[in-house]
């Protein structure tokens, strides 16, 4: 029992900091290396929207998007996201979603073709849940239902 | 006796109400959209309620989130040295919000005719325990996955009414002073660490329950027969999105060992913690696998030899 504790109180040890606070100087460099840089995110935005706007569920959001702008957006937010050479110059979270009635389910949605884009350019497991645990706070601005 | 019938006419009212929602259910159109995201919600318990093996985390069952209703069914078996336990119930999830869960088990406990030998139980060969177990949770703050930029948990608060039929052995139970009915409370956080990949869940339980309430509830042991706060934790490595491994440790009471020892049979009543570590695998959505090796302790170390009781635990969750 007590070999067990130990153990538990290691891997809690092990994890600090947990939870990933905005921009971490020192592990974004890797992240957007691990997302393939500048052409891995462009390829990944590209399948995401791709996939979002062919989903019946959540494809009427994206009725009044023009694609190539929110594509070029997306790409740009998740380089600086990720700690690469980028700036964002897009809407806030909350300005560009206001109107959009989005629901958790929607929400969670997005974030399964998120992981099936990640998917399809080979970005590990470990480094999709990195990207998505910076993504993950904005649902407070994103859902609006 | 009165009571236990009741119980167990509303337990099985309380089926039919669920089977009839998860009927109603399965026509909805909402039902393959609920969008929790894979193996996030957890397992079923062994009690019912959403969470590791052993132990209900904050985690509101079914593949449900905000504004959908969800289901889940699970079927569970474990086989210890001495002992085996077969599990089954459902659960139904509201707005990720509330939970309710049914649970029943069947536990084999041959080896309790050795109690004839200390004294006239009369305990019949091959007797078996069944437990009805009624869940109930409330989610009442944070989003264990979504909050991932705080410590903020997922903290939800819930109750488990077990309802016991020990057959012959009543008659022990009565020996031992314990009641066949009781419930737990209890208090859980659940936090995904996602940049981590981890999850960790820690659960504070107020129980009197023996060996999780198949020897009943309380004791007739002096100072023995109060409720206590046991804390129990798991810790889960998300693998990919449809593995993961993990381990879990429940603290327990120990009520009915100075009973024993009272009696002269020393510590042959001894109740000790229960542990397991798991890898858990769904294949998709709604199918979730979950294998564990699970060191439930000594049970009644008197009539097993003092064996410790570990084996394989094998559960199979479907949820909507």
């Amino acid at each position: 029992m007590t070999k067990l504790l130990i153990a538990l109180a290691l891997l809690a040890a092990s994890l600090l900091p947990g939870p990933a606070f905005a921009q971490d100087a020192a592990g974004g460099n890797t992240l957007y290396k691990a997302l393939g840089e500048k052409t891995g995110i462009t390829q990944i935005v590209d399948n995401f929207v791709g996939r979002m706007v062919a989903d019946p569920r959540i494809s009427p959001m994206f009725k009044n998007t023009k694609l190539p702008n929110l594509k070029e957006q997306l790409t740009d937010q998740f380089c600086v996201l990720s700690g690469g050479p980028c700036k964002y110059e897009g809407d806030s979270m909350k300005a560009s979603h206001k109107d959009l009635g989005i629901t958790k389910a929607n929400f969670n949605m997005a974030v399964e073709h998120l992981q099936l884009a990640m998917d399809g350019t080979g970005v590990a497991f470990r480094d999709q849940n990195r990207l998505l645990a910076l993504l993950a706070p904005m649902n407070r601005d994103i859902i609006t239902k | 006796m009165v009571h236990t019938k009741f119980i167990s006419v509303r337990l099985r009212t309380g089926a039919l109400l669920l089977a009839s929602v998860l009927g109603s259910l399965a026509c909805s159109p909402t039902w393959a959209e609920t969008g929790k995201l894979l193996l996030t919600g957890g397992v079923s318990s062994m009690d019912g309620a959403a969470g590791g093996g052993l132990t209900p985390w904050a985690m509101i069952g079914s593949n449900a989130t905000d504004g959908e209703l969800g289901a889940s069914a699970y079927l569970a078996r474990t086989s210890t040295k001495d002992y085996a336990l077969t599990g089954y119930g459902a659960a139904v999830g509201l707005h990720n919000r509330l939970e309710v869960s049914l649970a029943r088990q069947d536990f084999n406990a041959s080896p309790a005719v050795g109690l004839n030998a200390i004294a006239p139980f009369g305990v019949a060969p091959h007797q078996h325990i069944k437990m009805d177990v009624l869940g109930l949770k409330l989610r009442v703050a944070g989003d264990a996955v979504l909050d991932s930029d705080s410590w903020m948990p997922q903290i939800a608060l819930g109750l488990e009414y077990k309802d016991v039929r020990p057959g012959s052995l009543r008659s022990v139970l009565n020996f031992l002073g314990t009641k066949t009915h009781g419930t737990d409370f209890y208090v859980s956080a659940t936090k995904l660490l996602l940049a981590q990949s981890v999850l960790v869940n820690g659960t504070l339980r107020s129980t009197n329950a023996n060996q999780n309430g198949l020897l009943g509830f309380g004791s007739g042991a002096p100072g023995r027969n109060s409720r206590s706060w046991e804390p129990e934790f798991s810790v889960a490595l998300l693998l990919s999105k449809s593995w993961a491994v993990g381990a879990e440790y429940r603290f327990k009471p120990n009520n009915l060992e100075a009973l024993g020892a009272a009696a002269g049979l020393g510590p042959a009543l001894r109740e000790q913690d229960w542990k397991d570590i798991f890898v858990a695998w769904a294949p998709n959505k709604n199918t979730s696998l979950t294998l564990a090796w699970v060191d439930l302790g000594q049970i009644v170390p008197g009539i097993t030899g003092f064996r410790k009781q570990s084996g394989f635990y094998l559960s199979g969750q479907v949820a909507f």
